[in-house]
């Protein structure tokens, strides 16, 4: 024990006591950054705790797991899947998908050899189809365990390759087996027991083939990582000896400990941008998410449908919202204004999709023109009907609230009255289920996979809103069911046009997440997915 | 008074039944369900997965069913398991509450220092410019928002003059008792706050009153030292509303834990509690609610026990 820094701690409880505020000792910085026993030891400002370290099972995203865990793919700083544990990703190209004449697909993902368990045992297709085993059955709570589902058999004859069957052709087939379970540690148990193992959800039992190996979880406060030395892709890899991932879920605290130069790495938000664009040994990187804010306007209920049924009106609204104002000034001009669900880093982003200029006096006339008409309270009505709905908003998330009310200023301008309502996130999440709202802010993290269905499909799962375009259906459908990207995209291309001029959402702005970055680390390459920019931590170094 | 102590025990029975069953409705009764946690990263789930989470989580039973389970298990000492991290509630409470329980002893202590010299001085020197300064200092202290002084506290002693640490229990890798000591000090001062300011109110208002007393004033006819009179005989009496007080606000601690906790990533239960609210974590809320319930009457049974050593006119029968 280090007894002698123990007299300043005591020093300062008594200064401070007294209200004295002052303390004698050393001074000046206490730079936590640099390792005394030049061991290359990177601490991360995290901005949660996660609940378990099983990727599949986790409800959170799940960067820090990705340290320890892989999967046949992950994705880099392009929007990209690439290979890890697979050899290459399988294309009718290079021979390893095989569509049937009766519309079924056969696809050969090649295993990387030589790869380790983290206790010794190999990595095989056992692994992967035991994986796929869990996920599909009944209760493994994966959260996109339907995209799974398709999949209909599993061959692990060959130790070095995995063969699958998929009912058809799924366009999002590489975005999928971002982990992978160790059949020899969990073979044995039903889904339940999986779930909740809790040796492994915690850490003591993980393995994995990743670069890191789990070291201790401190409940509340850290979770520690330390290099794998047997990692397949050889002994030089990874330089990192160490990662400790803080848990700081407060945004000013983790502002505050990235300033006061304690760890080397840190997400902030967009608006703390300017408090740490100067700070010294740092950079900070604007990467840009695969997430975007959006207005959506719903068909919920009898006034929502009074008010939003017709497509002019929605557009007419979407032209009294300045959306670069809110890039530049709410967002400090780190956000880029989108046009489209899909991220300009992803290859299937269409720049092409019309955006909605803002112009306000264009709004008040086809206001003017649909019949809503103002009144003497200067609110719009039409056959009695005042133009007046109530946004849905999530407590504690500033930046959306901050965006509801430049919408509900600008709107007033327009002579459409906004009323908020404010709920914690369980309850406001429960209200959009049940689709009893009628607008509201929201953000979607998309995968690296392009597959908007979801979302705007008429009966799309996370489709709350009411609206339904079987023309726009039928494209996004097409789009799905190939696995060429050319191809894909060719639809995808469509279907973004077609979810522009339907008007049924205003998208905003694709969001960044500033990311603080010491200038000691090398190799960080800033990934916007919900892969995080962790994914290739085997080649980050730390310098002195 | 072991009667008494035996009939205030048994007297818990009730009210703790009675607090449990308010407690487990009004958190079913808030909006949203722990299915919020799978859709909070915005992330796009399979709707069959959440209504199989609800399944195995037994939230889709009816209320007063979930409510029988769980107190069939919370009298045998089964909590029941988190949902979110699948463990054991009361592993969880136990891991968190020493680190709880120490933020709250350093914060009492300092709390309790601070003001018997700030109550005590304020009293004996009455309108002096240290009673003003006091005066004022309680004001402040108690209007305070401690979200606030906290993050002043950050910005001043950790980033400015990075004299403490930001947050945390220890810099991993670098432990040692200064270094803990040292990620101490800012949280113990923030929860302490408040209670310096109310405390030091309560014994200058009892002291004033106790160094009017005839008592004390044929303490000082007896010609015993100043300090002696304010220290031994005044102090005694004008301690009993106080300690009362302290022991009440023990409770108080718990709960003020959870800003102080959740602003310097101090891993205590109050963290815990903020992370459980909103995961909707039902059996770790009602672990943590259920366990600052048991301080709260414990506490009270402390302070009505302290107030019977002080003063030796109450008997407890």
């Amino acid at each position: 024990m280090d007894w002698g820094r123990g007299w300043r701690g005591c020093a300062m409880v008594g200064a401070l006591a007294l209200g004295v505020g002052a303390c004698g000792g050393e001074g000046g910085s206490r730079s936590a950054l640099t390792s005394a026993d030049g061991r290359q030891v990177l601490r991360v400002a995290y901005d949660r705790e996660i609940d378990v370290l099983n990727a599949l099972t986790s409800q959170n995203l799940v960067d820090i797991q990705f340290s320890m865990v892989e999967g046949l793919v992950t994705t880099n700083q392009n929007n990209t899947y690439i290979p890890v544990l697979a050899k290459e990703i399988p294309t009718q190209e290079n021979g390893l998908i095989v569509v049937r004449d009766d519309g079924t697909v056969t696809m050969t993902w090649p295993l990387q050899e030589g790869v380790r368990w983290h206790d010794g045992e190999a990595f095989t297709s056992e692994d992967v189809c035991f994986t796929w085993r869990f996920v599909t059955s009944e209760g493994s709570q994966v959260y996109n365990r339907h995209e799974y589902m398709s999949i209909v058999g599993c061959d692990d004859s060959d130790e070095h390759s995995v063969v699958f069957t998929w009912n058809g052709m799924r366009g999002y087939y590489a975005g999928i087996f971002e982990a992978i379970l160790p059949e020899h540690v969990m073979g044995d148990m039903t889904t339940e027991e999986v779930i909740n193992y809790t040796p492994y959800n915690r850490g003591d039992a993980l393995v994995g083939t990743g670069p890191f190996r789990f070291a201790e979880w401190r409940s509340g406060e850290y979770i520690r990582v330390v290099r794998n030395n047997d990692y397949w892709r050889g002994p030089q890899y990874p330089a990192i000896d160490e990662i400790v991932w803080s848990f700081l879920p407060d945004q000013n605290t983790r502002l505050n400990a990235l300033k006061a130069k304690q760890h080397h790495f840190g997400q902030i938000e967009a608006t703390q941008f300017d408090q740490v664009s100067d700070l010294e040994g740092f950079d900070v990187n604007l990467v840009s998410e695969n997430t975007f804010m959006h207005f959506d306007l719903s068909l919920n209920n009898e006034r929502a449908r009074t008010l939003f049924s017709t497509r002019d009106v929605r557009q007419a609204l979407f032209h009294a919202i300045d959306r670069q104002a809110i890039a530049d000034l709410l967002m400090q001009g780190t956000v880029r204004i989108a046009n489209s669900p899909l991220n300009p880093t992803s290859p299937y982003h269409n720049p092409d999709v019309p955006g909605v200029a803002y112009d306000p006096q264009l709004s008040a006339e086809m206001l003017d023109r649909a019949g809503w008409s103002l009144a003497s309270d200067g609110v719009r009505a039409k056959a009695g009907v005042r133009f007046a709905f109530t946004m849905l908003n999530r407590a504690g998330t500033a930046d959306r609230i901050a965006i509801a009310q430049v919408i509900q200023a600008q709107l007033k301008e327009v002579g459409v009255e906004v009323t908020f309502e404010t709920l914690e996130n369980a309850a406001w999440t429960q209200r959009w289920r049940s689709r009893q709202w009628e607008a509201l802010v929201s953000a979607w993290f998309l995968p690296a996979d392009p597959a908007i269905t979801g979302l705007y499909l008429c009966d799309g799962p996370n489709n709350m809103t009411g609206f339904c375009d079987p023309e726009l259906d039928e494209l996004m459908e097409r789009s799905d069911g190939y696995l060429d990207l050319a191809q894909r995209k060719e639809w995808l291309d469509r279907a973004q046009v077609a979810l522009a001029e339907t008007a049924r959402m205003l998208p905003i702005y694709y969001n960044v997440s500033p990311e603080v970055v010491s200038d000691m680390i090398t190799g960080y390459q800033g990934s916007g997915t919900n892969f995080g920019s962790f994914w290739n931590l085997w080649e980050w170094t730390l310098g002195g | 008074m072991t009667v008494y102590i035996g009939r205030r025990l048994l007297q818990m029975i009730p009210l703790l039944f009675g607090i449990s069953v308010i407690l487990f409705g009004v958190i079913q009764a808030a909006p949203g369900g722990p299915e919020g946690a799978l859709l909070e990263t915005g992330r796009f789930i399979d709707p069959d997965v959440i209504e199989a989470y609800r399944e195995r989580l037994g939230v889709d039973q009816p209320i007063h069913i979930q409510y029988v389970r769980w107190l069939g298990g919370a009298l045998q000492g089964d909590l029941g398991v988190s949902f979110s991290t699948t463990r054991p509630v009361a592993e969880m409470i136990s891991e968190r509450l020493p680190a709880t329980l120490e933020l709250m002893g350093a914060s009492f202590l300092l709390a309790a220092i601070m003001a018997f010299g700030l109550g005590t001085l304020s009293a004996v020197k009455q309108y002096s410019w240290f009673d003003h300064v006091g005066t004022g200092f309680s004001f402040v202290g108690i209007a305070m928002p401690v979200f606030w002084f906290a993050l002043i506290l950050q910005l001043v002693f950790g980033v400015w003059l990075q004299w403490l640490p930001v947050a945390g229990t220890e810099t991993v890798g670098a432990t040692s008792l200064g270094d803990h000591l040292l990620h101490l000090v800012m949280p113990a001062t923030v929860l302490s706050l408040r209670y310096v300011a109310g405390w030091s109110r309560y014994l200058r208002s009892s002291l004033l009153i106790a160094l009017r007393t005839d008592y004390v004033r044929t303490a000082r006819a007896k010609g015993l030292r100043e300090s002696a009179v304010v220290g031994i005989h005044a102090a005694r009496n004008a301690l009993i509303p106080v300690v009362s007080v302290m022991a009440l606000n023990l409770a108080g601690l718990f709960s003020g834990a959870v800003i102080t906790e959740t602003i310097f990533a101090w891993p205590g239960v109050g963290r815990m509690f903020v992370q459980a609210m909103f995961a909707r974590d039902y059996p770790l809320l009602m672990g943590i609610l259920m366990l600052g319930s048991v301080m709260v009457v414990f506490f009270n049974l402390i302070a009505d026990l302290v107030y019977g050593v002080l003063d030796p006119r109450i008997r407890y029968e």
